[in-house]
């Protein structure tokens, strides 16, 4: 009993074209990921602003006690913001995703 | 205009305040200073509050100047015991007024106070905003 050889497979039919869709993302601008990025670096620039304080508190070098409660309240305000954005985002997304079921 | 900057501009108000319960904390510990006639009595201390030009996009507040107060011949007191006193018995005492310096040092306190409210509230504002279309 002999096997016979294995048929090649066909070509794959090329997928319609996405030329249309790809000249649409390129014109919309700087993309989400840009601003989120930029957020991001914002609450962490917050954030280390408000650590250095900190460390001035546990020095002794803090001249201002508000200056620290104001540095940190902003930094959490910052991250506050950050993960608000990121999950409307991912809610968008999942959104979107759900409409093929 | 940065970001959360109403809560920026209380920061420069509770600075400012700050720095004028400092001043008042200086004179109302040097009011009883007795300094020998020959020179120069101690001189109250006065902050000189001025604001930020809110067009420049800062906005807020900040010290200007300390001022001293420039009587400088304060007040001659009668006390032959000093070993400051000079021939005559008299020595310089600061010309500072107590129920003055006490009145600022409560508008001083409130000020204070005043601007970490605005600190509180402008949070709490942002908090909310946050929350906005949620649920």
């Amino acid at each position: 009993m002999s096997i016979g050889p294995i048929s090649p497979v066909g070509m794959i039919a090329p997928p319609m074209s996405v030329g249309a869709t790809g000249a649409a993302s390129a014109t919309s601008g700087a993309d989400f990921g840009t601003a989120l990025a930029r957020g991001l670096e914002n609450a962490q620039a917050a954030q280390t602003k408000a650590d250095d304080l900190a460390v001035q508190a546990a020095t002794g070098d803090l001249a201002d006690v508000h200056e620290y409660m104001i540095a940190a309240t902003e930094a959490s305000l910052s991250t506050q913001l950050t993960v608000a954005v990121r999950n409307k985002a991912l809610e968008a997304f999942n959104e979107i995703m759900r409409l093929q079921a | 205009m940065p970001l959360f900057g109403s809560i920026g501009i209380a920061g420069t108000g509770l600075t400012v305040y700050r720095k004028w319960l400092d001043a008042v904390s200086d004179n109302i510990a040097n009011v009883n200073n007795a300094s020998a006639t020959s020179g120069e009595a101690f001189q109250a201390r006065y902050v000189v509050a001025k604001a930020v030009d809110y067009g420049a996009g800062t906005g807020g507040v900040e010290v200007g100047a300390a001022l001293l107060s420039g009587k400088t011949e304060g007040r001659m007191v009668y006390e032959p015991e000093h070993p400051l006193a000079d021939e005559g018995g008299y020595v310089r005492y600061p010309d500072i007024d107590m129920g003055s310096q006490m009145s600022q040092l409560i508008m001083a306190q409130r000020g204070y106070q005043a601007n970490l409210a605005v600190v509180d509230r402008a949070k709490d504002a942002y908090q909310a905003a946050l929350q906005l279309g949620r649920g």
